[in-house]
């Protein structure tokens, strides 16, 4: 072995999964586009099910601790996500919980509204398109001839991943801005110095508004809601102050404010500041405070031109909010 | 057995923890269902401590404030007012009976009226039954 | 992090708690807690060995945090404070579980009640777990003081001031100083001229070198804190001056009951019903008549208008029965040949020389009259052709159990005392409560009566209820005293449960902003955060709720403190019992 080999460090291995999930995440990865090639240099992709051909028997068969870092997208939503996030918490030193959904729930938690089984009659019998009249639906495990038929059991509930095992960091988002996963990733390459365990990586400490471009005053008093169609945008106004709900101020920048650059308000992807343990309740709070009334019926008024507060202020947060799930 | 509800009650300082100081003071009997934490004004009164005190197990949550135009701080009570119909909102969403979330308006004089609310808000709980938001929640953890 | 060690009192209160609360259990439950250290329960915490207790524990056991499990924190969290730092630890590392006003006092089941009282107090462990030390801040107390009220209350206060030297500035928002007793013919029981007295008290007002009077003049919204108040007046809508001053004294006086609403009394539409202070006119002019200039022959005087009634005021205006006594002894010398009548409900003749003078007045040939006032108020009419007099008074005489028809050319209707309309604006202003519509409220009803909520606010005279003079004079003249200890004292101890900004977490949003009602939070555009200025925060924490970030933290009620304050007191429930 020449000098040069020797003084190389040694490759990083890294894993990339997903749970319940839509893909974006993965994508997002492959964002990084020709940057990939340097990704490719430092780390060894051995497990990343989306992109390349790997069996849950290869993963199995890693010693504890292989993997040096893992980026685990989407929620626990069936014994499947399940048991791959508690197999590569076995594997993995760094496990980063990736994007929204494995942080928070994402949207795939807006589930916790409704039941297993609500779900299964929704979508096994009675959509429209849908012709089930034995009513059959998804069983765990099922006899066949042949032998028994095993499905992963689809959970009542969506979990982040943080409530189902171990989490080193979260890197939110949905998806994580690639700018964001490159810096963390070249920052694990180099062996800089992480902060402290459990903490958010790849976002700023501060809320949307720090970045936002869109001129803010002190004048935040709403006395209608707008839905973003409804207001004559300037551009250049904060939505608050145009009476359209924006999350930004209780998520986390990091974005880059796309979608408010996009003239769309911020619905949260990117989780609360630190502190703050349930953004949706903190929104809700400074929206309700911004209320520009007292009496008692015009507040309610007000009130019920927010449409659905918990799909608004929990769109990406419910699983890991306070409350977690509908109560049935 | 007696179902025994909690109710966590949310008072501001100067009205109407000191009414329910002066229902003590005035020996006046009540329920004793009602736990009281103390805040300065019914403004400090934040959704995520609503929250939490439902995930925590009460059945019931008790928001008191001066009342309207009375506040010490001028208008906290009415930013409490505001917060308090969006929560209240939000929780029936989240399958939260809107009557296990009160706010009522309770003068430093009106230790009698403390009293009975505290009755009331308790027979209230005992007819809804209790709270499930915690179960859940323990039945959501045991699956880990 | 400093390791937490956790010391826990739990008081008996001589029986009033241990009767009802099983101390014992209590203390001995909270010893399981992590971070406790020492749970003791004693028969007295307030008193000296008890406080005693805890120094010495601390110094012993190098304890850093307490909570005592006693009355309510607003009767003895000060006195508690203070022993923390008697024994060298900050005075905030401290929480008190009121386990007497909201526990003992108000519950019957000593089983519930412990189980009650036990998770009151592992939310107090729970929280003071949280607590900061907080540091002290004293500021240096102008001496000026401001006044609002130039009436009898308020000229009290200001000449005392003013005489020991230190400024006064006296807002009054008429034209002219004296308020109500400058309205007022002869005072009770002595029968001395309101006049006499009140003109020698605004000659020497007007002419003293410290007292600058302001006629004319609105307050409209004071800001600061003891010791540092500023506002602008507006003389006359207009001109506009700049103040500063260390304390406030309101006397912003009452407002008499108009009587229009009461049907039974007809005041308004028969001219010849008249209120008190119309009669103190006739008074003070010399002349005793009706509307059509005759002298009346009967004259009938109605007490309790307004007042003791539950659809109007269900409180006593004090002074109405002796006035209406003094009455009838002006009018005895005035019309000697007269019928007089006193319609009264109850004759509260309270305070020195008042039931000296009832017993004087009643052997003038007056006649008495009792109505139950609580269920039917009399009626007055208008009197027939035949009648020989104007009006006709109906009257359920208690006493005799007799309806009885009294004759009247002049009805006097002895209207009570309220609060001032404009009394809510003052009381924004300077920062006060008001007991609903009615009067202001005082710190502590017998042991502070002067003091407000509000460090260097004080009310006096009857804005803080119904009072007659000497009382207004004396309330006056304690305010004063006490303004003139602090001015003595050069500063004081301000607010440090204030609100500050963590500008690492600050965004910008600028929500906060208008949500202060004290215009403490501004925006610093070159850091792009909010900034409180915690001189002019009160505390209330408003904007720590409203903050969307976490940036705002409102100190000693900080999220995390409340959340798991909420964790202990749910940690035992009812259930078990």
């Amino acid at each position: 072995m020449g000098e040069d080999e020797k003084n190389k460090k040694p490759k990083l291995k890294m894993a990339v999964y997903w749970g319940a999930a839509c893909g974006g995440c993965c994508v997002s990865v492959l964002d990084v586009h020709e940057k990939l090639f340097d990704v490719v240099a430092a780390a060894d992709l051995v497990f990343w099910p989306i992109a390349l051909d790997f069996k849950y028997k290869d993963l199995k068969a890693m010693p504890d601790g292989y993997i040096d870092l893992t980026l685990y997208n989407g929620a626990i939503r069936n014994s499947e996500n399940q048991h791959i996030a508690m197999l590569l918490r076995q594997k993995t030193k760094i496990l980063v919980a990736y994007g929204s959904c494995a942080h928070m729930g994402g949207i795939p938690g807006l589930a916790n509204f409704s039941t297993k089984e609500q779900i299964f009659d929704r979508i096994y019998c009675d959509t429209e398109s849908t012709e089930n009249p034995e009513k059959i639906k998804p069983q765990h495990i099922y006899k066949v001839p042949e032998g028994e038929l095993e499905l992963p059991i689809f959970y009542n509930d969506v979990m982040p991943l943080d409530q189902v095992v171990c989490v080193d960091y979260y890197l939110p988002g949905c998806p994580p801005q690639t700018e964001r996963l490159l810096e963390v990733f070249m920052a694990i390459v180099n062996g800089s110095e992480l902060p402290s365990k459990k903490t958010v990586i790849g976002a700023y400490e501060k809320s949307q508004c720090d970045e936002c471009e869109r001129k803010k005053t002190e004048n935040k008093k709403i006395k209608k809601f707008y839905r973003p169609w409804e207001i004559e945008d300037d551009g250049e106004t904060c939505f608050l102050e145009q009476g359209v709900i924006c999350l930004g101020p209780a998520t986390r920048g990091g974005c880059g404010t796309r979608c408010i650059k996009g003239n769309a308000p911020c619905r949260g992807c990117y989780g609360p500041p630190p502190d703050v343990s349930d953004p949706g309740a903190k929104m809700m709070s400074a929206i309700a405070t911004m209320i520009d009334a007292n009496d008692p019926e015009e507040i309610e008024n007000i009130i019920e031109q927010i449409e659905d507060p918990a799909g608004t202020f929990y769109r990406f947060s419910l699983p890991g909010s306070i409350l977690r799930r509908k109560v049935v | 057995m007696d179902f025994k509800p909690t109710i966590v009650s949310f008072l501001c300082n100067w009205c109407s923890y000191t009414g329910a100081d002066l229902a003590g003071t005035s020996r006046m009997k009540y329920a004793p269902n009602i736990r009281i934490i103390r805040v300065m004004c019914s403004g400090r009164i934040e959704p995520t401590f609503i929250l939490k005190a439902f995930r925590e197990g009460a059945d019931g949550v008790l928001i008191c404030g001066c009342h309207p135009g009375d506040c010490h701080y001028h208008e906290g009570n009415y930013k409490c007012l505001r917060r308090f119909h969006l929560i209240q909102k939000y929780i029936q969403q989240m399958g939260i009976n809107k009557d296990r979330l009160r706010l009522d308006w309770v003068s430093a004089s009106e230790g009698k009226q403390f009293a009975e609310l505290a009755d009331e808000m308790t027979e209230t709980i005992k007819e809804l039954g209790p709270c499930e938001v915690k179960n859940t929640m323990e039945k959501l953890d045991k699956i880990c | 992090m400093e390791e937490k060690r956790i010391g826990v009192y739990v008081c008996w209160c001589g029986n009033n708690i241990a009767l009802m609360v099983d101390v014992e259990a209590v203390s001995e439950e909270m010893k399981k807690l992590p971070n406790v250290v020492i749970a003791k329960n004693y028969k007295y915490m307030c008193s000296d060995p008890g406080q005693d207790l805890i120094i010495n524990d601390i110094k012993e056991h190098n304890l850093n945090r307490i909570v005592v499990a006693a009355c309510s924190p607003r009767i003895h969290e000060l006195t508690f404070r203070k022993a923390l730092e008697n024994a060298g630890l900050n005075p905030y590392m401290f929480e008190m579980a009121n386990i007497r006003e909201q526990v003992s006092w108000v519950h019957t089941n000593r089983e519930e009640a412990t189980r009650k009282a036990k998770s009151l107090v592992v939310g107090a462990i729970n929280k003071v777990s949280f607590h900061e030390p907080l540091d002290k801040r004293s500021v240096d107390i102008d001496p000026a003081t401001l006044i609002i009220g130039g009436g009898i209350s308020g000229i009290s206060a200001a000449l005392l001031i003013a005489d020991s030297g230190n400024k006064v500035y006296l807002v009054e928002k008429t034209g002219k100083l004296g308020g109500h007793t400058a309205n007022v013919d002869l005072t009770f029981p002595y029968l001395y001229s309101a006049q006499q007295m009140i003109d020698f008290k605004i000659k020497r007002l007007i002419n003293h070198p410290n007292i600058e009077l302001f006629l004319d003049t609105q307050i409209e919204e004071i800001f600061g804190y003891v010791g540092n108040f500023e506002t602008t007046l507006k003389i006359n809508t207009a001109e506009k001056v700049e103040l500063k001053f260390g304390n406030i004294i309101v006397a912003t006086g009452l407002k008499t009951f108009d009587p229009s609403g009461i049907e039974e009394y007809g005041y308004g539409k028969l001219p010849d019903v008249i209120t008190s202070s119309e009669f103190e006119k006739m008074l003070l002019h010399g002349k005793v008549q009706t509307k059509e200039g005759k002298v009346p022959k009967n004259v009938v005087i109605i007490h309790c208008v307004g007042s003791r009634n539950k659809n109007y005021h269900e409180y006593c205006s004090r002074t109405c029965c002796m006035t209406a006594l003094k009455y009838s002894n002006q009018l005895r010398s005035a019309l000697p040949h007269s019928n007089i009548f006193q319609v009264y409900a109850d004759m509260r003749a309270f305070g020195k020389g008042c039931e000296e003078f009832y017993t004087q007045s009643s052997r003038k040939d007056i006649m008495f009259l009792m109505f139950d006032q609580q269920n039917e108020l009399p009626k007055i009419r208008e009197a027939g052709k035949k009648d020989n007099c104007n009006l006709i008074v109906e009257i359920n005489e208690k006493l005799s159990g007799e309806p009885i028809e009294v004759p009247a050319d002049l009805v006097i209707l002895m209207t009570s005392m309220e609060a001032h309309e404009e009394a809510k604006n003052i009381a924004h202003a300077v920062g006060i409560s008001m007991c609903g519509n009615d009067f202001y409220i005082e710190k502590h009803p017998k042991l502070d009566p002067v003091a407000t909520t509000t460090d260097g606010v004080y009310i006096v005279g009857t804005c803080q209820g119904p009072k007659d003079i000497p009382d207004s004079i004396s309330q006056a003249e304690a305010a004063a005293a006490r303004i003139l200890a602090i001015i003595l004292q050069g500063s004081v101890h301000v607010e440090v449960t204030t609100a500050f900004v963590n500008e690492e977490v600050c965004c910008g949003c600028q929500t906060c902003i208008c949500v202060c009602p004290y215009t403490a939070i501004s925006f610093d555009e070159e850091k792009n955060v909010s900034v409180v200025n915690e001189i002019l925060c009160k505390g209330c924490g408003t904007c720590g709720s409203a903050c969307p970030t976490g940036a705002i933290r409102c100190r000693h009620f900080t999220d995390k403190q409340i959340l798991s304050q909420i964790e202990g007191l749910m940690s035992i429930t009812l259930e078990e019992v």
